[in-house]
C-alpha cells in the first residue's frame, strides 16, 4: 500500500517535470523562464490518442496548437488531382517528438484546418489553444509577448519557406511551359 | 476480425470516444442536479458566477502587475468583505426602519389602492353592459393582500436564505477565481479527443460572453439605479433608496423590466394622492434613467455583447418566468445567448465544412 502510495506520487511529479522539460526544450517557450514554464504547463492540455485516431481534419476550424510530448503524427492532405473524380489522401510528413503543428490557428480567426493529422502510433500530445495564449498574455504580459515573439518568428520562417517553394514552382511551371 | 485491422481499430476508438462523452456529460448532469436541487446552491452559483466575473478581471490586473494570484484573490475578497461588511453595518439600521415603516404603511397603502381600484371600477361600469363584470377591489382584498402580508411574514425565512447564500457565493466565487481553471481543464479531459477543440471553442465562447455580458447588465442596473436614486432624492419622494435598488434590480430584466420597477413609485404616488405635476415629474425621473439607457447604455455595451433579436428576447423572457419565476426573468437571456452560441459553434462545425 505504502509502495503504491509512493509509486503514484512519484509518477505524478515525474509526469509534471517531463511536461515542464517537453515544453522548456520547445522552440515557442524556449525562452521562458523556470517560473513562466510552470505558468504556462498550467495553461496546456495533455491529451492521449490512440494508433491511428485522428487529431484534427483538414478544413475544421482549428483553436490552437500542438505539440509532441511522444509518439508520431502524419500529416495528410485530401487533395482533388485535376484528371481523377475523386478525392486522394496525399501524404506530407511524419512529425516525431517535440515538433509542433497547428500553430497557425494560434493568431487566425476561425481558420480552417489545412490538413489532417493522424497518429500514427500511440500518441501523447500538448495542446496549447488560443485561449490559452490570450489567458497568457492577459495575466502575465512579459510571457506572453515572449511567447508571441516566438510565434511570429515560427510563422515568419514558414512564409518565407513557402514563399521560396511557390517561386520554385512557377519557374518550374513557366520552364514546362516553354517546352516546345 | 483483426484486433489490429483498420475496422477494429476504428471500432475501439468509436467505443473510448462514446465512453469519454458518457462520463462527461454525465459529470455535468450531476453537478447540474446538485446545483438544481440542493437548497440555496442554484442562486449561491449564479451568484457565485456574477462575483467571479466582476472580481477575476480585478485579480488578472494585480497578477499583471507581479502580485500572486491567490494572494490577489485573497486581498480582493477580504478587501471587497470588509468594506461590505462596513456598508451593511452602517446602513442597516436605516434599511430596517425603512422596511419598518414600510410594513406600517402597507395596510394605508393598499388601502388606498384599493380605493382608487374602486373608483376606475365606477368609471369603467360601462363593461358591465357587455358582459365584463370583474371586481378588482374585491380580487385585491382575497389575493393581493394576503400574499403581501405573507412576504412580510416570510421575511425572517428570507433573510435567513439571504445569509446562508451570501456566505456561500462568495466562499465558491474564491475558489472559482483561483482554481478556475483547474476544475476545467480536469472537466474538458473527459471530453473525447475528436470534440475536445470544440468543446474547448464553446466553453471558451461562453465563458467570455457571459463576462462580458455580467459586467455590462450590472454596471448598466447600477447607472439606472442611481439616476433613478438621484431624481427621485431631488424631488423629495418617500422611499428613495428602496425605489431605486428595486429599479435597479427589475433593470436587469429587459423591456418589462423598467415597467415593473415603475410600478412602485406610481402606485406610492397615486395613494399619497400626487398631483398631476408631481405624477409627470416622478415618471419623468424613470423616463429619463430608461433613456439614459437606451441612448447610451445599451447601444454602447450591452447590445453588442448578446445578439438576441426583440421577439427572442420577450419568448425567452416568459419562458424563464413560467419555468423559474422571477430568477427564470433574470437568468433567461444569458442562458439563452449561451445555447445560441453553443448551436451556431455545433452546427458551424458539422455543416460549413470547407477544404
Amino acid at each position: 500500500m505504502v509502495n503504491f502510495i509512493w509509486d503514484n506520487i512519484f509518477k505524478r511529479s515525474e509526469r509534471g517535470r517531463d511536461l515542464l522539460h517537453i515544453l522548456g526544450e520547445n522552440y515557442l517557450f524556449e525562452t521562458l523562464t523556470k517560473a513562466e514554464l510552470k505558468f504556462v504547463k498550467e495553461m496546456v492540455h495533455v491529451r492521449n490518442y490512440r494508433p491511428g485516431e485522428v487529431v484534427f481534419r483538414q478544413g475544421e476550424i482549428g483553436v490552437g496548437m500542438y505539440l509532441i510530448a511522444s509518439g508520431s503524427i502524419d500529416i495528410l492532405v485530401e487533395d482533388i488531382p485535376a484528371d481523377k473524380p475523386e478525392k486522394q489522401t496525399v501524404f506530407v510528413t511524419r512529425l516525431g517528438v517535440g515538433d509542433f503543428f497547428g500553430e497557425l490557428s494560434l493568431v487566425e480567426e476561425n481558420g480552417r484546418r489545412t490538413a489532417t493529422a493522424v497518429t500514427s502510433v500511440e500518441t501523447t500530445l500538448i495542446g496549447f489553444f488560443k485561449p490559452d495564449l490570450i489567458e497568457i498574455v492577459e495575466r502575465n504580459p512579459s510571457t506572453g509577448v515572449k511567447i508571441v515573439t516566438r510565434l511570429a518568428e515560427v510563422l515568419g520562417k514558414r512564409l518565407k519557406e513557402t514563399t521560396v517553394k511557390v517561386t520554385e514552382l512557377k519557374r518550374e511551371m513557366r520552364r514546362q511551359m516553354e517546352k516546345p | 476480425m483483426a484486433v489490429n485491422s483498420p475496422a477494429s481499430r476504428e471500432q475501439i476508438l468509436r467505443r473510448q470516444s462514446l465512453i469519454r462523452l458518457g462520463a462527461f456529460l454525465s459529470v455535468l448532469a450531476l453537478a447540474l442536479l446538485i446545483v438544481v436541487k440542493v437548497e440555496n446552491m442554484l442562486v449561491s452559483c449564479l451568484l457565485s458566477f456574477v462575483f467571479s466575473y466582476l472580481i477575476g478581471p480585478l485579480v488578472n490586473y494585480l497578477e499583471r502587475r507581479g502580485v500572486d494570484r491567490v494572494l490577489a484573490t485573497t486581498t480582493l475578497f477580504v478587501t471587497i468583505g470588509v468594506l461590505l461588511g462596513l456598508t451593511i453595518y452602517l446602513t442597516l439600521p436605516m434599511l430596517v426602519e425603512r422596511v419598518q415603516i414600510m410594513q406600517t404603511d402597507l395596510p394605508k397603502y393598499m388601502a388606498g389602492i384599493t380605493r382608487l381600484v374602486e373608483s376606475l371600477q365606477v368609471k369603467m361600469r360601462f363593461l358591465q353592459g357587455i358582459g365584463v363584470d370583474i371586481d378588482v377591489s374585491d380580487l385585491i382584498q382575497e389575493r393581493v393582500m394576503p400574499a403581501t402580508e405573507q412576504v412580510f411574514g416570510a421575511l425572517p425565512q428570507i433573510f435567513k436564505k439571504l445569509f446562508t447564500v451570501l456566505l456561500l457565493a462568495p466562499f465558491l466565487a474564491f475558489f472559482m477565481i483561483k482554481d478556475g481553471r483547474h476544475f476545467s481543464r480536469t472537466l474538458l479531459a473527459l471530453v473525447p479527443n475528436n470534440l475536445f477543440e470544440l468543446t474547448y471553442n464553446i466553453y471558451h465562447q461562453i465563458n467570455d460572453q457571459m463576462g462580458q455580458f455580467v459586467r455590462a447588465r450590472l454596471m448598466e442596473a447600477a447607472i439606472v439605479g442611481f439616476v433613478t436614486w438621484l431624481g427621485l432624492w431631488m424631488i423629495s419622494f418617500p422611499f428613495a433608496e428602496v425605489l431605486a435598488a428595486f429599479a435597479a434590480i427589475t433593470n436587469l430584466i429587459p423591456y418589462v423590466g423598467p415597467v415593473i420597477g415603475t410600478i412602485p413609485a406610481v402606485l406610492i404616488a397615486m395613494v399619497n394622492g400626487a398631483s398631476a405635476v408631481e405624477m409627470s415629474l416622478v415618471l419623468l425621473v424613470y423616463f429619463v434613467a430608461q433613456l439614459i439607457d437606451a441612448a447610451f447604455i445599451i447601444p454602447v455595451v450591452v447590445a453588442k455583447i448578446v445578439d438576441l433579436h426583440p421577439v427572442t428576447v420577450i419568448v425567452v423572457i416568459i419562458i424563464g418566468a413560467q419555468v423559474m419565476g422571477v430568477l427564470g426573468m433574470l437568468i433567461s437571456i444569458p442562458v439563452a445567448s449561451a445555447l445560441k452560441v453553443t448551436i451556431g459553434t455545433v452546427f458551424r462545425y458539422l455543416t460549413d465544412y470547407r477544404v
